[in-house]
C-alpha cells in the first residue's frame, strides 16, 4: 500500500510538464506495453482489439475461444468501470497488450489495466464550453499513439505510455457545425478521418481527410459532395454548391492492404426531403441529374494521396434520411461459382449489398427485414425503384417502413468466418412522415424539415428488436431472434461460436452462432447497452467487454416502448466479462 | 397603464406558485425518463439548483438573432408589466446553427423565457411551449435589381435563393409544383438567411427570400446590402408568423401571466412604440 502510494506520487510528478495527464500508477501492462507496428495492424495479435471492428476487413469478430458454446453459461462479471455520466458515448474500447483504452464522452481518456479494470492513466481533453460532450465510437492506436478524434473536430494523439499529449490538430471548425463522432483508421501509415455535422451550416458538405501520424498535418481531403463540371458534380440538379448539404462521412472505413484502398460510406442528403433540398422536380438540362453524388454512397480511397478510385451510390435521391454511411466489411467469397472481392454494407432500409471491391461493381443484395421503400433491385446493376408512395409530399402524410434511425444503425453488423454469416443487430418499425417548416429561431432550427412519427409495422408482432444471420455464401437465412426490446449494441461473434450483443432492456446475450439458440444471458446491467462491444485477451483469460450508455440511435425506439424504464442521467460504464479462474485455466 | 394595473392582483398568486412550480416541475424531466427524441438532453442538468431571487423575470436573448435588440427592449417591458425585475441572460456561443433541443439546457441555467421563436403549429417538442406572440413579421422576396417590383415580374429563369425550410420556402415550393415546367424559377436553397443575402450580393441569385427582420440586421450594419429592396410576393401571398418567447412546458402559471402582460403591452401601445424606436419591419400581433 505504502509503495503503491510512493509510486503514484512520483508518477504525478513525472507528469508535471503536461497538467492534464495524470499517471497514476505504474502498472505491469504499460510497463510492457509494446507499439503499434504497421505489420501488427495487417495482422492483429488475437488478444488485441486494436482499431473499430478489431481488423482492417472490418469483420468485427475475434477468434479467441476460450469461451465458447459449452462454457459461456458460466460467465460472470470480471470488472466494471464507471464511465462520465451523460451524453452519448457508442464507445469501442481498444486493448493492445493488456491496456484498454478508453474515450468518455467528456473526453476524459483512459487507460485501464484490461485484466483488472485499475487506471493507469488518464488525460482530459477540454471541449469548449458549448460543445456538448458526447463519446466517438471509434479510435485509432498506431506505433505510440493514441489517435483520437474529438465533438469540435480535432484529432489528437496520446502516448500511450502516459497518456501525454503529442500533437493536436484542429481540422475543421465546430463553430460551423463540423464535427466528429467516430475516429480514424491508420491505413498504411495514414490517418483517415471522415466529418459529420454536415447540415444547413455547411454548404458543401462534408470531407474525408488524411493525416500524417507524426504531426496530425492534413495530407489530403476528398469532398463528400461532388463539385465541378463533371458527370459526378452535375448530378444536384443544378443546384449552386452553396445549395448542396448534407454528406456527412460519420463511420470509420475499413482498408485493403492489397488494394491499398480505404473503403468508407457517406450519409443522405441534407435536408431530407428532396423536394426542399432543390433535387426535384429534375431539371429539364440534359446535363444535369439529380442523384446528389456522393450522398449514400460507398467510396474507394488511395489512403496515400487521397484519390477517389471509384464510387458506388447505393441510394440516389434519397428523401428519407435512410443512410447508407455504416460499416463496410471486406469478404471474400465466391459469387455464381467465381471468387470475388467483396465490400459488403447494409443501409437502414436493411438490405445487404455487395459490391466487387476492386472495380464497384454491383454484385449482388439481399432484404432482411420489412421495408416499403425499395420496390425492385436490378439484379444486374442494383439500381433500385423506389416506391413513389413512401416519397413525402409537402402538405400530406406518407408512410414509410422503417422510419428514420433504420431499420439497421449505426450498431454495426459482423462477419463469422467460422459461419460465412452475417450477423445483423435490427429493430423492426415504420413512420408517419410530415414534411414541416421546422425553422422556429434563426439560430435555433428543428432539425431535417420532416417530422417522424414513429410507429409500429403493421404486421408486427410486437417484438422490434432482432438479430439475423446470413449467411454469405448463399444469402439464406441461418436464424433470426426476435424480442420486444430494441437491440441496441453492435454484434461480435467469436471463434467460440458465440455472438454477443446487447439490448435496451439492459441486457447483454450469448448465441449459438449457428442456431440462434441464446446459451448465455447477463443480469440486467446499468443502462442502455448501446456500443460495440469487444473481446480480449489478458493474462491468458479470455474477456468480453461492453460499454452501458444510452446513446440515441435506435435507442430511439424508446418512444415504441416506454415500459423499458432507463435510469436517469443517463449513466454510462464499461462492463467485462470472463469465466472463473479455474474454467480459464487460471 | 389601465391595462396593466389590471395585473397586479394577479401578480402576486404568479410569484407565489408559478416560480416555484417552474423549478420544481422542469428537474422532474430529468428524474423520471432518461433522455429519448422529444426530452432534450442538457449536459449536467442534475446540477442546475433551485434558483432563489423569485422577484427576477429571468429572460434569454441570443445576439445571433436578427431581432436580439428589440427583443431585450420587449422583455425589459413584460418583466415590468409584472413588477419582476429584468434579468437578462445573452447566449454567448458561436455556433452558425443549432438544434432547437440546444435551448433545453441554456433554459434550465439561464432564463423562464428565451427570445425570439416564430409560433408553428407543431412545430416544438412537448417540453416547450410558446408565449403569444409580441410581434408579426414577414418572410419578404428581396433583390438588387431596380427594375423588378414583384415577384410576377421575374423572368423564369431566374433564380431564387430562399433560406431553407421556412414556412415561405415550403410555399415557394409548392407554388412551383403546380406550374408547367418552362414557367419555374430556379430555387436554390441557402442555409442561412445569411447566405441567401450574399448569394444575392455576389450574383448567384437574383431574388432572396429571406426573414425580414434579418435583412433589417444585414442593412443596419452593412452598407453593401442598403440597395436591396423588397418586392410584391404576388402571385404569392405574404407569409406572416407571430414572434413570441419560448418557455419550458411546465411553466404554465408564469406562461399564463406573460401572455397577459404581452397582450397589455399590445394594446397599450408599448410594443408598437418599441418596434417604431427601432424602425423593426415588424407590426404589433393583434
Amino acid at each position: 500500500m505504502f509503495s503503491g502510494k510512493i509510486l503514484a506520487l512520483l508518477a504525478v510528478a513525472a507528469s508535471s510538464c503536461s497538467l492534464l495527464a495524470v499517471q497514476v500508477a505504474a502498472q505491469d501492462p504499460i510497463d510492457s506495453i509494446s507499439p503499434v507496428t504497421k505489420e501488427m495492424l495487417l495482422n492483429p495479435p488475437d488478444s488485441d482489439w486494436l482499431m473499430w471492428r478489431r481488423t482492417y476487413d472490418g469483420w468485427g469478430y475475434s477468434p479467441l475461444d476460450q469461451i465458447n458454446k459449452e462454457n459461456v453459461g458460466q460467465l460472470q462479471l470480471a470488472w466494471s468501470w464507471g464511465m462520465s455520466p451523460g451524453g452519448r458515448s457508442q464507445e469501442t474500447p481498444l486493448v493492445h497488450d493488456g491496456v484498454m483504452f478508453l474515450q468518455n464522452s467528456t473526453h476524459l481518456i483512459q487507460a485501464l489495466n484490461a485484466a483488472t479494470g485499475d487506471l493507469i492513466w488518464e488525460y482530459q481533453y477540454e471541449l469548449p464550453d458549448d460543445v456538448n460532450p458526447n463519446g466517438e465510437r471509434s479510435k485509432a492506436i498506431y506505433e505510440d499513439k493514441l489517435i483520437v478524434a474529438t465533438r469540435d473536430a480535432h484529432l489528437i494523439a496520446l502516448d500511450i505510455n502516459t497518456g501525454q499529449l503529442v500533437w493536436d490538430k484542429q481540422v475543421a471548425n465546430y463553430e460551423q457545425g463540423f464535427a466528429f463522432s467516430s475516429g480514424p483508421i491508420v491505413a498504411n501509415g495514414v490517418i483517415i478521418q471522415g466529418t459529420t455535422g454536415c447540415s444547413n451550416a455547411q454548404p458543401g458538405g462534408c470531407f474525408f481527410t488524411g493525416h500524417d501520424v507524426e504531426t496530425g498535418a492534413e495530407l489530403w481531403r476528398v469532398h463528400t459532395i461532388a463539385r465541378g463540371d463533371t458527370p459526378e458534380g452535375n448530378s444536384w440538379n443544378g443546384l449552386p454548391v452553396e445549395s448542396r448539404y448534407g454528406a456527412s462521412a460519420w463511420i470509420t472505413g475499413s482498408y485493403d492492404p492489397e488494394q491499398n484502398l480505404v473503403f468508407a460510406g457517406v450519409g443522405q442528403i441534407y435536408p431530407w426531403n428532396a423536394e426542399i433540398a432543390g433535387l426535384t422536380p429534375p431539371s429539364s438540362d440534359p446535363d444535369v441529374t439529380n442523384e446528389a453524388l456522393y450522398t449514400n454512397s460507398t467510396l474507394a480511397i488511395d489512403p496515400n494521396t487521397g484519390e477517389l478510385k471509384w464510387y458506388y451510390q447505393h441510394l440516389p435521391t434519397d428523401s428519407l434520411d435512410l443512410d447508407y454511411v455504416y460499416e463496410r466489411l471486406l469478404i471474400d467469397l465466391p459469387v455464381d461459382g467465381e471468387m470475388r472481392q467483396q465490400v459488403v454494407t447494409t443501409g437502414k432500409i436493411g438490405i445487404i449489398e455487395s459490391l466487387d471491391r476492386t472495380s464497384g461493381e454491383w454484385l449482388w443484395s439481399k432484404e432482411t427485414g420489412p421495408q416499403n421503400v425499395v420496390l425492385s433491385i436490378d439484379p444486374e446493376t442494383g439500381e433500385k425503384e423506389i416506391n413513389p408512395d413512401v416519397i413525402p409530399v409537402i402538405g400530406e402524410t406518407t408512410f414509410n417502413c422503417p422510419a428514420d434511425p433504420g431499420a439497421k444503425a449505426w450498431q454495426a453488423t459482423a462477419y463469422s468466418p467460422r459461419t460465412k454469416a452475417l450477423y445483423l443487430p435490427m429493430v423492426e418499425f415504420c413512420s408517419n412522415t410530415t414534411v414541416n417548416p421546422l425553422d422556429p429561431g434563426e439560430i435555433y432550427t428543428g432539425g431535417g424539415l420532416q417530422t417522424y412519427s414513429r410507429v409500429p409495422h403493421p404486421d408486427s408482432d410486437g417484438n422490434i428488436g432482432q438479430v439475423r444471420a446470413i449467411n454469405l455464401e448463399d444469402q439464406s437465412e441461418m436464424w433470426e431472434y426476435r424480442q420486444y426490446a430494441p437491440v441496441t449494441s453492435s454484434t461480435l461473434p467469436t471463434g467460440g461460436g458465440l455472438v454477443f450483443v446487447g439490448t435496451l432492456d439492459r441486457h447483454f446475450l450469448a448465441f449459438d452462432d449457428e442456431t440462434g439458440d441464446i446459451l448465455w444471458r447477463s443480469g440486467k446491467l446499468t443502462n442502455s447497452l448501446e456500443s460495440f462491444p469487444i473481446s480480449y485477451e489478458a493474462d491468458g483469460k479470455q474477456y468480453v467487454a461492453i460499454v452501458a450508455n444510452w446513446a440515441s440511435g435506435l435507442g430511439r425506439l424508446q418512444s415504441l416502448t416506454p415500459d423499458v424504464v432507463l435510469p436517469a442521467n443517463n449513466p454510462a460504464a464499461v462492463f467485462v466479462f470472463a469465466l472463473p479462474d479455474q474454467m480459464a485455466g487460471n | 397603464m389601465p391595462a396593466i394595473l389590471k395585473f397586479l392582483c394577479r401578480i402576486a398568486l404568479v410569484l407565489v406558485f408559478a416560480v416555484p412550480a417552474a423549478v420544481t416541475v422542469a428537474p422532474a424531466y430529468a428524474q423520471a425518463e432518461p433522455e429519448f427524441y422529444d426530452v432534450p438532453y442538457a449536459p449536467g442538468q442534475w446540477n442546475i439548483g433551485r434558483r432563489l431571487d423569485q422577484s427576477q423575470l429571468r429572460y434569454c436573448i441570443d445576439p445571433r438573432q436578427p431581432d436580439w435588440e428589440v427583443a431585450g427592449a420587449i422583455a425589459d417591458a413584460v418583466a415590468g408589466a409584472l413588477l419582476l425585475e429584468p434579468q437578462r441572460y445573452e447566449v454567448e456561443r458561436a455556433f452558425v446553427l443549432e438544434n432547437i433541443t440546444q435551448v433545453y439546457g441554456i433554459m434550465l441555467e439561464h432564463c423562464d423565457l428565451h427570445m425570439g421563436f416564430k409560433l408553428i403549429p407543431e412545430g416544438y417538442g412537448n417540453w416547450a411551449a410558446l408565449t403569444r406572440a409580441y410581434y408579426e413579421a414577414q418572410y419578404v422576396f428581396v433583390t438588387a435589381d431596380p427594375d423588378i417590383g414583384s415577384l410576377a415580374e421575374l423572368a423564369p429563369a431566374r433564380p431564387i435563393g430562399a433560406t431553407v425550410g421556412t414556412s415561405a420556402h415550403i410555399r415557394l415550393v409548392s407554388y412551383l409544383g403546380a406550374l408547367p415546367r418552362e414557367e419555374r424559377w430556379p430555387t436554390y436553397p441557402m442555409g442561412t438567411n445569411e447566405l441567401a443575402l450574399e448569394s444575392l450580393l455576389n450574383g448567384t441569385i437574383d431574388v432572396a427570400l429571406v426573414w425580414a427582420p434579418s435583412l433589417w440586421a444585414k442593412q443596419r450594419t452593412t452598407p453593401a446590402y442598403a440597395d436591396f429592396h423588397v418586392i410584391d410576393p404576388a402571385p404569392l401571398p405574404p407569409t406572416t408568423l407571430g414572434v413570441g418567447a419560448l418557455m419550458l412546458a411546465d411553466e404554465t402559471f408564469l406562461r399564463t401571466a406573460v401572455d397577459e402582460a404581452i397582450a397589455a403591452l399590445s394594446q397599450d401601445g408599448t410594443i408598437a412604440d418599441i418596434l417604431e424606436t427601432y424602425k423593426f419591419p415588424a407590426s404589433v400581433s393583434p
